[in-house]
């Protein structure tokens, strides 16, 4: 890896992202072809019980649900190279058109609330980290455990009970008024709560993470060293402590995006945000499939790219990373 | 007694001994007390917990009304002295659900995370023990199921297998669990393989089992405990927020996620004591797991700080 340039450990990475991709895809076939719950009665609703057998057998024909599951998932694989990634069951569409328009929320929703949490998480651990011991720093970790043991949905659902049913402050649902979909305060409006429930149920858990690497990092000789030269303590641990750490925020950003994904989902639920997270719950309880697989590989897609991105910067952060070509915790 | 400071001083009068009274102070060290002794301990925790779970498994005793009857006349009224939590719009009571669903969300923690350690102590144990390319090949699945959120791998399992009980509940919440509890296992694990008492025991034909239930276990039990007893009250939060999505139980079964799977239509109607009620119940229950939980942790020994 050492003596290699840049463009072939791209190259190597990309390759591996690929593969990733392709795993993954298998995984998440095989486990929703195995399924017991029938597409067709996604697809046809009540009106199931009404067909012949004959007109059931040629249903399945259409949709490609009779031939085995290898033919099933080569058929799948060829179509989605070229964008056609079948029929959602439940809305009648080519699953892109009805993912295209909920993309864009929730990559509006989810990379606010991921730009908001690191950077108040990172903030709360520095001033942990000065205040280390002392009462204000045991109190935000007491208050800070308690918020993010706190189910995030019950969180959001308390939040529309006070904020949006009794004091009428903020909407409770969706991402904007009928019709104003450009208006960017409505949409910001709209976006108050769900962030709210994003940060308290993600923040903790990683400010405490950087806190922690903090701590371990004002033990190391240097900040003697700077204290005894009269930096200040704020100083040395922006600039000095802050800097070794970064490698480990970038790492620790990487490996949180299956977490706020995760999140998104919930507080789209919680909040009937129309994204693609509302979309997996809603493909889950009508078996979907087609839908929920492209759900997940979207997914899994952002993650892989995150951590090939967290790796990429951690090199260019800290060249000793090249060297062992793995994230150092 | 004699007295020492007056025979010190009768030989010779020219000399002042100093200091002749001075005893140094020897603490008396008692027996640590039987209040000394639960010091550290989460009492408090313990107590609200025990509490809770012995309300769950008394709750034909304490329950009032019939968790599972409608009482037509009382349909969403708040709490009062007939109905302690209220009711809820088809007029059950939510006290007694409170106490009977308590039992199947409690149920629901402790095997999900019963499930979960049994999986990822044993794929951490074979991971951390094999050789290097099975190893690799097993963590890097584990880092690829990892890659998709938790919630999304439930959410398949939920559409493949409609968790219609207790038992279904806990098997798809303990198999998407595990991830980091194996590597976790598998790391105290690489570091325990390389010792000279397993060694000897595989050198005396110990087989792979043997070896772990008598040396591995009891030596990462301790750093796996804690995540194990967290993995309870995840367990307890997935559930309800799965009965919440509508994915979970469904509303017949009596848990505190299914009740809460409610909240949205108690929003409409206002009805706080639907939402805050149950929601108050799990908060509690979870955080005094996670009090439990942590201080099962070993207590990081950190020099003290330069700045």
């Amino acid at each position: 890896m050492r003596n290699e340039g840049l463009p072939r450990r791209i190259a190597a990475r990309v390759a591996m992202l690929v593969c990733a991709m392709l795993l993954l895809s298998v995984v998440v076939f095989v486990m929703a072809r195995l399924a017991p719950g029938d597409p067709l009665q996604a697809f046809y609703g009540d009106q199931l019980e009404l067909m012949t057998d004959a007109e059931l057998a040629a249903a399945r024909h259409r949709l490609g649900l009779d031939s085995n599951i290898f033919v099933q998932y080569a058929r799948w694989f060829g179509s989605a190279l070229h964008g056609d990634f079948g029929l959602s069951f439940k809305y009648k569409q080519p699953v892109p058109d009805v993912i295209r328009p909920l993309l864009g929320n929730t990559l509006l929703l989810g990379s606010i609330a991921y730009v908001l949490v690191f950077m108040l998480a990172t903030q709360l651990a520095v001033f942990c980290a000065l205040n280390e011991d002392r009462p204000v720093d045991r109190i935000i970790c007491r208050v800070g455990t308690a918020i993010y043991y706190i189910p995030g949905f019950w969180l959001g659902v308390v939040l529309v009970l006070v904020f949006s049913v009794n004091l009428g402050w903020l909407p409770s649902s969706g991402a904007y008024d009928v019709g104003r979909s450009g208006d960017i305060a409505d949409r910001a409006r709209h976006l108050v709560l769900p962030l709210a429930v994003m940060v308290a149920t993600h923040l903790w858990y990683y400010a405490y993470m950087i806190r922690n690497k903090l701590l371990d990092e004002i033990r190391r000789d240097y900040v003697l060293m700077a204290l005894s030269k009269g930096c200040g303590r704020a100083e040395i641990v922006v600039k000095h402590c802050l800097r070794n750490v970064a490698p480990t925020i970038v790492s620790i950003m990487a490996i949180s995006i299956p977490h706020v994904t995760g999140g998104t989902v919930i507080v789209e639920s919680v909040f009937n945000y129309p994204g693609i997270g509302n979309l997996a719950v809603e493909s889950a309880k009508y078996h979907d499939y087609n839908l929920l697989m492209v759900d997940v590989l979207l997914t899994g897609f952002a993650v892989f790219l995150g951590s090939f991105i967290a790796q990429t910067v951690n090199e260019m952060i800290d060249p000793r990373m090249r060297e062992t070509g793995t994230i150092k915790w | 007694m004699v007295d020492v400071r007056n025979e010190v001083r009768k030989p010779d009068e020219r000399f002042t001994l100093v200091g002749a009274g001075c005893r140094r102070h020897v603490p008396h060290i008692a027996a640590p007390g039987r209040f000394e002794r639960l010091r550290g301990l989460p009492i408090a925790s313990g107590a609200v917990l025990m509490l809770i779970v012995l309300a769950c498994a008394l709750a034909p005793v304490l329950s009032n009304c019939d968790p599972k009857a409608f009482y037509y006349d009382a349909l969403n009224v708040p709490p009062n002295a007939e109905h302690y939590f209220g009711t809820d719009a088809l007029g059950r009571d939510l006290f007694s659900i409170m106490l009977y669903g308590g039992r199947a969300s409690l149920g629901i923690g402790v095997l999900a995370a019963a499930i979960m350690a049994a999986i990822g102590i044993i794929y951490g144990s074979v991971s951390g023990t094999a050789g290097d390319r099975i190893d690799s090949a097993m963590m890097r699945l584990a880092e690829l199921l990892g890659s998709i959120p938790s919630l999304l791998i439930v959410l398949i399992l939920t559409a493949i297998f409609p968790a219609k009980n207790v038992f279904s509940m806990s098997a798809v919440i303990g198999v998407t669990g595990w991830l980091g509890l194996a590597r976790l296992v598998r790391s105290e694990v690489r570091q325990i393989r390389n010792t000279e008492y397993v060694l000897y025991a595989r050198a005396t034909g110990g087989r792979f089992l043997y070896v772990m239930r008598r040396h591995l276990v009891p030596n990462f039990l301790s750093a796996v405990m804690f995540v194990v007893v967290s993995g309870v009250s995840s367990a307890i939060a997935m559930e309800s927020t799965l009965s919440f999505l509508g994915l979970g139980l469904p509303v017949n079964e009596l848990s505190w996620g299914s009740i809460l799977s409610l909240a949205n239509r108690a929003l409409i109607t206002n009805s706080w004591w639907l939402i805050v009620i149950p929601g108050l119940f799990l908060v509690v229950t979870l955080l005094c797991i996670t009090d439990i939980g942590n201080r099962l942790r070993k207590a990081t020994d950190r020099r003290c700080s330069f700045l």
